[in-house]
């Protein structure tokens, strides 16, 4: 166990021990299964167009936001349910550096396996001209890194606060980010989705690849380093205020 | 066929009203509980609680739901009172994480990370700790609780009483000055149960102070100095352990006995000036009747009962006491 960060080392191994990352990692590769479709049958769509569709429509509204919802609830929601917390919190350690070790340990655990499941899209994807497209991976990277980051704090915050959190944070992406971002466009402003689809727009600098009022890439990171830091401050005052029983 | 016999005896006033039996809080109180009241929505859990705790093992005595883990998670920070206050080595209980390098905490609740071997659970608590050395420290709490031979297997593998012992280790392997213990002895074989109370009893001696939640009576004689009763969240009763006792053995109780030749018995047993009454029961299978005594004295009558049977030759099958369970008892003993 990691001894200068225990409970990231903890936590990392619930995950591994536990079914909520054998969903993840399954999920995580449905990317690899559109990329094998893709193969048999292009359609007359390049790799880059078919890779960059990809991320729009898949990645960016339902597995980043899915597959982080599972682990960031289980990282510190299940452990007040299943009343081990008590074994973190009875210790003369803040309460906001329990709440940032498992923070950074649902960070790590879903950007790996996300990187992992788009990677191997890509390679499939790509084929023998993977190399000329690498600025696309990238900038994919860096927005399942940064959509993580917001989606895991916010969803991290929501498990200490309600208690079907898996229920609600389903309801605030799928219905409130892709229904209602759909038809009202004000909803845009405030949805971690918007932010990292504009932060991959403008990391690739595309004119083909477009986004409506894609926000800037300075400050689409300062809004979502602002809503980390945010929730994640929530997710400790709760952990400290909260009665557990 | 109903023997009358020596009258009960009657509950004399050693046993204080629940507003004057809070033992004093003195210079020496490690915890210090005062006007302590938890309730959710109209349900009251515990009601106006004043006492303090000196060093040495003090029992926190109740029958199931009187308001005993309520209050143990109270005292360690885990629950909000409704109201009043608790300190700890003159720390809030709630707000001050510092105290928790003087407190370890037993908790009820058997849930641990399964995935973990007992040493790197108690090695996990050395560190939440920041002990200097942490493999010492978990060496030396598994080797208390004698959980050294199965330090390296899951914890998902382990019976309760060996889930109970590594609890007991993680809670010891800071060394803390404060311990509290949520029915310890809860699944623990005769065995570990006798070497657990022999570490209580070692900790209150060595300074420390424990308080040790149980609904079990007769337990908690083996090892504290002083009892909190604890019934429908109120402070029943406090003070020695024995005279609580003895104001309880008082109380008349029923007790059952199986055996050889039950007639022959009853007409020996009417002479014991324990018994208060005598009753034959029929057995529901047909075969011999069982004999239902109500006595006064009921640790006397469980040596005599023997006596009388092995004068007569008779066997016997079963003595079981009919209405021990502690909430009779506490209702008995704190008049209400």
């Amino acid at each position: 166990m990691l001894d200068p960060l225990p409970i990231l080392g903890l936590t990392l191994r619930q995950f591994i021990g536990g079914r909520a990352i054998r969903i993840v990692f399954l999920f995580s590769l449905v990317p690899a299964l559109f990329a094998l479709i893709y193969l048999l049958e292009p359609g007359g769509t390049t790799a880059r167009e078919f890779f960059a569709g990809i991320f729009q429509e898949f990645i960016a509204p339902t597995l980043l936001p899915i597959a982080t919802l599972i682990l960031a609830t289980s990282a510190l929601g299940n452990e007040v349910e299943d009343r081990t917390m008590a074994y973190l919190v009875l210790k003369p350690i803040s309460r906001a550096r329990i709440v940032l070790e498992k923070f950074a340990a649902v960070a790590a655990a879903v950007t790996l396996l996300l990187w992992e499941g788009t990677l191997l899209a890509y390679l499939i994807a790509m084929r023998g001209d993977a190399g000329d497209n690498i600025d696309q991976l990238l900038a994919i990277f860096v927005a399942e890194l940064v959509g993580v980051v917001g989606y895991g704090a916010l969803f991290m915050a929501i498990s200490l606060i309600v208690p079907r959190a898996l229920l609600a944070g389903l309801i605030y992406s799928l219905i409130w980010e892709s229904l209602f971002g759909r038809f009202i466009p004000g909803i845009r402003l405030i949805s971690v989705r918007h932010y990292v689809q504009s932060i991959y727009v403008r990391l690739i600098d595309n004119p083909a690849i477009e986004l409506d009022e894609a926000m800037r890439l300075v400050p689409a990171l300062i809004v979502i380093t602002l809503l980390a830091a945010a929730t994640l401050a929530i997710a400790t005052w709760r952990l400290r205020t909260m009665n557990l029983e | 066929m109903s023997v009358p016999a020596a009258p009960p005896v009657p509950l004399t006033g050693e046993i204080r009203p629940p507003d004057s039996v809070s033992p004093p809080i003195t210079e020496n109180s490690t915890v210090i509980v005062q006007g302590l009241s938890k309730w959710y929505g109209d349900v009251v859990a515990v009601s106006d609680v004043t006492f303090g705790i000196e060093p040495g093992v003090t029992a926190l005595l109740g029958p199931n739901g009187a308001g005993k883990s309520t209050t143990l998670e109270m005292l360690t920070g885990l629950l909000a009172p409704s109201a009043g206050t608790i300190r700890i080595l003159g720390k809030p209980a709630r707000g001050d994480v510092t105290l928790y390098r003087e407190i370890g905490l037993v908790p009820e609740q058997e849930t641990l990370y399964p995935f973990l071997t007992a040493r790197e659970f108690v090695r996990l608590n050395a560190v939440l700790q920041k002990l200097p050395d942490p493999d010492a420290a978990t060496e030396r709490a598994l080797g208390i609780v004698e959980m050294l031979p199965d330090a390296d297997r899951d914890l998902r593998g382990f019976s309760k009483g060996m889930r109970q012992r590594t609890k007991v280790a993680a809670a010891l392997v800071h060394d803390p000055q404060v311990l509290l213990m949520d029915e310890p002895l809860n699944g623990t074989d005769p065995l570990q149960r006798a070497r657990l109370i022999e570490l209580i009893s070692r900790l209150g001696k060595e300074g420390k102070t424990v308080v040790v939640s149980s609904h079990i009576l007769h337990e908690v004689e083996r090892f504290a100095d002083r009892i909190l009763v604890i019934n429908r969240g109120k402070l029943a009763a406090a003070g020695n352990y024995r005279a609580i006792r003895d104001k309880i053995d008082e109380h008349a109780r029923a007790v059952r006995i199986r055996c050889s030749d039950p007639r022959r018995l009853a007409s020996d047993l009417i002479r014991d000036a324990a018994l208060v009454s005598l009753r034959f029961e029929p057995s529901l299978d047909g075969g011999l009747p069982s004999l239902v005594a109500e006595t006064g004295d009921v640790r006397a009558f469980y040596r005599a009962v023997p006596a009388v049977a092995r004068a007569l030759d008779i066997h016997l099958y079963e003595i079981a006491a009919l209405d021990d369970s502690l909430a009779s008892v506490f209702a008995y003993v704190v008049g209400r």
